[in-house]
């Protein structure tokens, strides 16, 4: 316990400091609004600062710090139990902290509800998929669109003009999502007829429908087969190319390193290390928290 | 409206159950309209039955808009439908110990108000929670509204109920006096058997206009609200309430707007019945009506309005059919019979179209985007049933507007 406190020291000082992996490059970071003037990383999306939460004797997160910084792909890994899961419950709002700050966009979100936390841009998806019954798949993408005026019961008797119109913008953007994440086909299929596979990328899909800032995914390829996780990387990276900043818990390592950059590690609900992929996987501890003290 | 239109084409694009529900109703209808020719049974019964019958489909059509889009479990149907009854009697009724004579439309503002206030209160407390909370709290409700009733004679009359409440056009020009005016009319279809139209029929009219007039009202709102992001938020939150919080949507606030939509529905069926009945009492606000709602819900589809008034035909049908059982000298008392037969078909339900009778068939998706995006709205597989017709390629027509 006290090494993995030392090294969530270290990797919270860290961010400032020598060993702090190499700044990725921020190719969309000039039009992104400037955060609050909090130390740290400069164009910081979202802020995780001293996160704790505890279940009766059970410590899940245990003074979680970190920065993900605007435009990245951030992976968030870590052995079972180490409280990855319960870092995005309480990063998007699901589970309150006992101590601790989440700020979203220089906004802070801590105890904010989920539909609060999603309104400052911050989207998250399940590790399981979850599938809308007794809807298809393009009304499951449409839910997905944030504040739209069908949502409104007076709107849809005083203003169905404006209704209709938003309805058809969304109906076509999310017709325009499958077709590019090539699940266009599918539109009309009932979602509970899908794949696991197929219905990460409708998730994925929907997700971007609510054109999120950072969007935390919690294992997109968790029993995903590889021509559907390929895929589910091809969008991610193109996605990321436009703007969307990500964060990902992910069991699979050629997944998370091939993709992610940087890496964080969870170890016991503290963050254990952080850094490049290739310093993650060199990296002694981790390979000590994966397979044991006798590693 | 396509229905209108092209009702080749409607008929084609009927699913199995559809074509079912469809076939039976006309025999159904047939039948009746046989029974009344001949004077088995009386046309101003007939019309109460009518009204009796659109006053379920409303009950129906608000437990829908909560369980059956939202997932709420609410047993608290009779309560709200009492609501709304006593409502409107106390304030219209002579004998209420505390208003009466108002118009019947203080009467109907009242009912709704006070129901209106009642879903918030319960709102408040269990929606934030699990949907077993609100199971719970809407059963204490329902037993409390029953009691309180029963037992503060000095609001309610007690066990005596109020009588003395007036029709619902009471003081309206023209329809008030509308029953009167009309002419004695003597039908003879059938030699022998003369069926009377006369004043008790006129009256038994306008309710049939009100309840038509309540009901379509209600149906066309719903249908418009449930076909519209709104609806697709409740239909997200009784899938995954979770999902629905994580993209964005403040899912107490819809919860709370679903269960206040469906009490005000439900207190409007109360306020049509007291002007039906004309006397409400305690018995009236009994579980059985909760019981007998959800049945109707669940055997016609559950999130299908179309299905609620199917479901609430059927109920009001076996409810009273059952009554006529003794007229063919059969050895039992029909009252627990009526209840079996209502067991069976649920259970024959349940193990063969758990979905319902008539489930929903189209998407939630407003209706001209779907005309727009020139993708059918109504797909061909899985969830949504087959079509009788081959076209299974999903470029068949749309069909009606006659359905959800």
């Amino acid at each position: 316990m006290s090494d993995s406190a030392n090294a969530t020291t270290n990797a919270t000082t860290g961010r400032t400091g020598s060993d702090e992996p190499d700044e990725p490059d921020e190719s969309d970071a000039a039009g992104s609004p400037q955060i609050g003037a909090v130390a740290g990383k400069d164009d910081a999306v979202l802020r995780v600062d001293d996160l704790q939460k505890s279940f009766g004797g059970l410590t899940a997160t245990d003074h979680a710090t970190f920065e993900v910084e605007r435009g990245t792909i951030t992976g968030l890994i870590g052995p079972n139990g180490a409280g990855k899961s319960t870092l995005f419950n309480l990063i998007s709002g699901f589970y309150d902290p006992d101590g601790g700050t989440v700020t979203v966009n220089g906004t802070d979100v801590t105890g904010m509800e989920p539909y609060e936390v999603a309104e400052h841009g911050l989207i998250r998806t399940f590790q399981t998929p979850r599938k809308l019954e007794g809807m298809t798949v393009r009304e499951a993408m449409l839910v997905g669109p944030r504040n739209q005026p069908g949502e409104s019961f007076l709107s849809l008797f005083t203003s169905p003009g404006t209704v209709a119109d938003s309805e058809s913008a969304n109906l076509a953007d999310a017709e325009r999502i499958l077709a590019e994440f090539e699940i266009d086909h599918l539109a009309t299929q009932p979602a509970t007829d899908i794949s696991g596979g197929q219905m990460k990328l409708v998730e994925l899909a929907r997700a971007m429908l609510a054109e999120p800032e950072v969007l935390l995914l919690d294992e997109p390829v968790a029993g995903v087969n590889p021509t559907l996780a390929k895929k589910l990387k091809t969008q991610i990276r193109r996605l990321n190319e436009q703007g969307t900043t990500f964060v990902l818990i992910e069991h699979d390592m050629e997944f998370v390193m091939d993709l992610a950059d940087p890496i964080i590690v969870l170890d016991q609900g503290s963050v254990l290390t952080e850094g490049t992929p290739e310093g993650v996987r060199s990296d002694d501890r981790v390979i000590e928290a994966y397979l044991g003290g006798g590693a | 409206m396509s229905a209108l239109g092209d009702p080749r084409g409607a008929l084609a694009d009927l699913t199995r159950p559809e074509a079912w529900v469809l076939g039976v109703s006309v025999a159904f209808l047939l039948l009746l309209f046989v029974a009344l020719l001949s004077g088995a049974l009386g046309a101003t019964y007939f019309l109460f039955l009518v009204g009796l019958a659109g006053m379920y489909a409303l009950l129906s059509f608000g437990l829908n808009s909560q369980w059956g889009f939202t997932g709420l479990i609410n047993f608290s149907v009779a309560a709200f439908f009492g609501v709304g009854a006593y409502g409107a009697a106390l304030m219209t009724a002579d004998s209420s110990p505390i208003a009466g004579g108002f118009n019947p439309i203080v009467g109907l503002i009242v009912g709704l108000s006070v129901a209106f206030v009642l879903a918030v209160l319960i709102g408040i407390p269990t929606l934030r929670l699990r949907a077993d909370y609100l199971a719970i709290a809407s059963l204490g409700l329902a037993e409390v509204v029953r009691l309180v009733v029963l037992n503060e004679r000095w609001l309610t009359n007690g066990s005596a109920g109020l009588r003395g409440i007036p029709s619902f056009f009471a003081g309206w020009p023209v329809l008030s006096t509308f029953p009167q005016t009309m002419p004695g009319l003597r039908l003879e279809v059938i030699p022998g058997s003369p069926v009377f139209l006369e004043e008790p029929f006129w009256r038994a009219s306008l309710n049939v206009l009100l309840v038509l007039a309540f009901a379509g009202a209600t149906y066309l709102t719903l249908r418009r609200a449930h076909r519209s992001p709104w609806g697709r938020v409740l239909r997200t939150i009784r899938s995954d309430e979770d999902l629905a919080r994580a993209l964005g949507k403040n899912t107490y606030s819809f919860k709370m707007q679903s269960f206040v939509l469906g009490s005000l529905i439900m207190a409007l069926a109360g306020v049509f019945y007291t002007h039906l009945n004309l006397y409400v009492g305690p018995g009236d606000l009994d579980p059985i009506t909760t019981f007998y709602v959800w049945v109707a819900v669940i055997l016609g589809g559950s999130g299908s309005n179309r299905g609620a008034l199917f479901g609430g035909i059927v109920i009001v049908t076996i409810r009273e059919g059952t009554r006529f059982l003794n007229d063919f000298a059969v050895p039992i008392d029909p009252a627990p019979l009526r209840l079996l037969l209502i067991g069976v078909l649920i259970v024959v339900v349940m193990r063969y179209r758990p979905q319902g009778i008539l489930p929903p068939q189209r998407e939630l998706i407003w209706p001209s985007a779907v005309d727009d995006s020139g993708t059918p709205d109504r797909p061909t597989s899985g969830v949504r049933e087959q079509k009788h017709s081959d076209d299974r390629d999903g470029n068949g027509p749309n069909g009606g507007d006659d359905d959800e």
